[in-house]
């Protein structure tokens, strides 16, 4: 019994075993491992950046090492892919076999139950340490895609009301305008605010692992689980390192998965006992500002318009030409569109 | 010897530990281990004295180990480092 990498018919073995059991075969992965038994496959992985998922051994096969074996292999690829850190979602009846294998427990809800194996939070949060004040602080999320004047209007917003404020910019590099960007025009534009803290979120606040949905832009049970396993996270593992107890979050007239997100938002943090206080969007023009309206803009060379929607740090990356080839991206997603 | 890159040694499989080691400014030493409340301090005393033997006062090391016996982690310990120095 040994593992071997797969070919197309082997390929569609492993998604018959994936789906006998239960599970939803997703073609989107870096990595797929299997064991064999005498030529048939009796167990498989797989690995999406640093997210293992489709993890199945075959009844016969349960009780022995499969399950180390294959999470060996996932985990030597996630690293020689740079990840240090994985991710599994799972059921809650499998959690002890996985803390078993050192992965440990970062939260769980109803059906899901989200583990991770590395230096994980524990280093993340070693690593801001120094950052942590007491206090009676306040935390927004953002993605910054790019930094807008709303952005800016609700961080001022919440500055004011809180003894610290951490500035959390999305680290998943799903969008247009990359982290490094994403994190710099945050900073940039929150300069002038003495208590304001930006940080990165690392993978434990609207990543691919806490929260595909988000970028998937679609609604289903899936999407309302990880979300709820993403909010748990923050209420249980994030705010009480950063004495967070008030979270500040800009209305969401337009995107639906953003507005559910939010509802959601208020219900879970606000049994955690942290506030959860949602501020009314800034209007520019009679619409309200977003970073969506930003990218439209950009991509169509409006740049009066943009004097409007973004501060100046925004503007001035936007006009410089390190920027173009975003715009020249966003032109060509709009084509295919 | 000397830790130059990264490198790793061993499974995930009962009985054994995985190890990965990368260069640092520092000697650290982080142990997950299925047996931690039990044993860590023995596994931790068999770590430092592989790394002495090796002569590795510099590096990262991190351990996942699911109860190996401690032939094994000094052997783990050993290969990762070897791998590491480039042998």
């Amino acid at each position: 019994m040994g593992p071997i990498l797969f070919d197309q018919p082997a390929l569609n073995e492993a998604r018959r075993l994936i789906e006998s059991h239960g599970l939803r075969f997703e073609p989107e992965f870096d990595d797929l491992v299997g064991l064999f038994d005498d030529g048939q496959l009796v167990a498989c992985g797989a690995r999406a950046g640093y997210v293992l998922k489709m993890l199945v051994i075959e009844a016969s096969h349960q009780g022995t090492d499969a399950l180390g074996e294959l999470v060996t292999r996932l985990i030597l690829s996630a690293m020689s892919a740079g990840y240090d850190t994985v991710f599994i979602f799972t059921m809650p009846q499998n959690v002890a076999s996985f803390e078993a294998l050192n992965f440990r427990m970062l939260v769980t809800h109803g059906q899901t139950a989200l583990l991770e194996h590395g230096p994980g939070l524990e280093a993340y949060l070693a690593l801001h340490a120094s950052q942590i004040s007491p206090g009676n602080n306040g935390a927004v999320v953002i993605n910054g895609n790019p930094f807008t004047l709303g952005h800016l209007h609700l961080v001022e917003f919440a500055a004011r009301r809180v003894d610290r404020l951490y500035l959390f910019v999305v680290r998943e590099d799903q969008s247009v305008f990359p982290f490094a960007v994403r994190f710099r025009l945050a900073q940039a534009a929150t300069a002038h605010l003495p208590n304001v803290t930006v940080l990165d979120t690392s993978r434990y606040a609207v990543s691919a692992g806490t929260f595909p949905a988000y970028f998937l832009k679609q609604l289903d049970e899936v999407a309302a689980a990880q979300m709820q396993i993403d909010l748990l996270l923050f209420a249980e593992r994030i705010a009480p390192c950063f004495h967070v107890a008030c979270r500040f979050v800009g209305q969401e007239p337009l995107c639906e998965t953003t507005a559910a997100y939010n509802k959601m938002m208020a219900e879970v943090l606000e049994a955690h006992l942290i506030r959860c206080v949602e501020l009314p969007r800034l209007v520019a023009n009679d619409l309200p500002i977003s970073a969506t309206r930003v990218r439209d803009a950009f991509a169509a060379n409006d740049f009066d318009t943009l004097r409007e929607l973004v501060p100046s740090a925004t503007l001035a990356f936007l006009q410089s030409p390190s920027a173009r080839p975003i715009a020249e991206r966003l032109r060509s997603k709009m084509e295919k569109a | 010897m000397q830790i130059l890159r990264k490198a790793s040694a061993g499974t995930m499989q009962s009985s054994d530990l995985m190890v990965v080691v990368e260069p640092s400014d520092t000697l650290q030493v982080d142990i997950e281990s299925t047996v931690k409340k039990q044993y860590e301090h023995l596994i931790r005393a068999r770590i430092a004295s592989t790394l002495e033997e090796l002569e590795i006062s510099a590096g990262h090391i991190q351990v996942s180990d699911r109860g190996a016996l401690d032939y094994a982690i000094a052997a783990r310990i050993e290969t990762a480092v070897r791998r590491a120095s480039g042998e």
